[in-house]
């Protein structure tokens, strides 16, 4: 591959890299895991780089070959906990800017999310990237309809595990 | 769902507190591609050992083959045998020590060092199948002429009719021509597949390199 190719997708990657660790911290429980997710990524999006024909937004197209990469290493991952707690420190949450009540609420949100499965967390992120279910579909290859629909049960399924 | 917005607010917060690699790190990581390489350097060399099993194996029942298995060579060539897939499997826990080491590393220097090692190895994995290839065949022409009663009177016959040097020259001559053609097959044949491989991986160890200086 030439170099002006190489020089382009580092410098779109370093660009958009907090894309791939979103989908890291997400998928990851640790930091450990967090890196070597977003290495996996980079690997893959630079191997599919040069079928990427600028069709779709640079940034949908990184989400969609960082999202395929983690649920496959996810669904390959034996190791995972899936109750393991989630590491505040590893995302430099800083408690005192929030007050207990928000703290606790997001702490236990993002446990729940963390329970949820490959495709699910996949929806979330999107949801929480505040993307519109157009782009969701087009990242997740999927209709509009389902997505809504997905994200509906989602929503629901959060629900029950915040509240059983 | 409340708890979610919060979520989505929070979410978005934390945009500027993700890590920030720069672009050297993320081009180190690119590099990271070597481990493939040499994963494939694994695989191929495996896959050329089972290659060479299976023709040895419907090599067998060639006629040639069945009467110098007919000879009572199992002194000479059971040694050869065990010392040749010894160190064959010695190549093949290198190139999977090399493959392991280069996937499990973050750190340039080594990855630059396995590069070395690595090269080093497919070189003298080249090397070692083509002298093994030779003295093989030094060995069997060695225990053929000693052992192969049919060989034994052509030579006789040759000598009898003072055309022994003849004999043995175009003998020679004949096995000589073989071996440079099998060789030359086989150099062709490493050149256009390792060679390939290493070509990248020199290109990898050239970048990182670059980086580092």
């Amino acid at each position: 591959m030439s170099k002006s190719l190489e020089h382009s997708f580092v410098e779109l990657l370093e660009k958009h890299q907090n894309i791939v660790h979103k989908v890291c911290r997400l998928y990851t429980n640790n930091q450990a895991a967090h890196n070597d997710l977003f290495q996996e990524v980079t690997i893959q999006l630079w191997k599919a780089y040069p079928k990427f024909r600028g069709d779709s937004k640079f940034s949908t197209w990184m989400y969609r070959v960082a999202l395929n990469t983690a649920i496959t290493l996810y669904r390959k991952s034996t190791r995972r906990v899936k109750t393991q707690a989630f590491d505040a420190v590893q995302f430099k949450i800083k408690a005192e800017e929030y007050d207990r009540t928000e703290e606790q609420q997001l702490k236990l949100m993002y446990q729940a999310i963390h329970e949820l499965n490959d495709i699910e967390k996949a929806l979330v992120l999107l949801y929480l990237e505040d993307k519109n279910y157009n782009e969701i579909s087009e990242t997740l290859g999927i209709t509009e309809v389902n997505a809504r629909v997905k994200m509906n049960r989602v929503k629901k399924k959060l629900k029950t595990i915040l509240n059983p | 769902m409340d708890e979610l917005e919060l979520l989505k607010k929070d979410w978005q917060k934390n945009d500027g507190r993700y890590p920030k690699l720069s672009y050297d790190e993320i081009y180190r990581m690119i590099l990271k591609r070597s481990s493939s390489i040499v994963k494939w350097i694994f695989i191929i060399s495996l896959l050329e050992f089972i290659f060479w099993t299976v023709i040895s194996f419907f090599l067998k029942d060639n006629e040639g083959m069945k009467r110098f298995q007919e000879l009572d060579t199992d002194m000479v060539m059971i040694p050869l045998a065990v010392i040749g897939y010894g160190i064959l499997a010695y190549f093949f826990y290198l190139f999977f020590r090399n493959y392991k080491r280069i996937s499990a590393t973050d750190s340039a220097k080594v990855l630059m060092e396995n590069i070395l090692k690595t090269r080093k190895t497919v070189k003298q994995y080249v090397a070692f199948n083509l002298i093994y290839l030779v003295v093989s065949v030094i060995v069997v022409l060695c225990v053929e002429f000693k052992m192969d009663q049919q060989l034994i009177s052509q030579v006789n016959e040759a000598a009898t009719n003072g055309e022994a040097f003849k004999f043995y020259a175009t003998f020679i001559l004949i096995v000589a021509g073989m071996l440079i053609l099998i060789i030359g097959v086989l150099l062709l044949f490493y050149w256009l597949i390792y060679g390939i491989l290493l070509k990248r991986l020199n290109k990898n160890y050239k970048e990182l390199k670059r980086l580092e200086a």
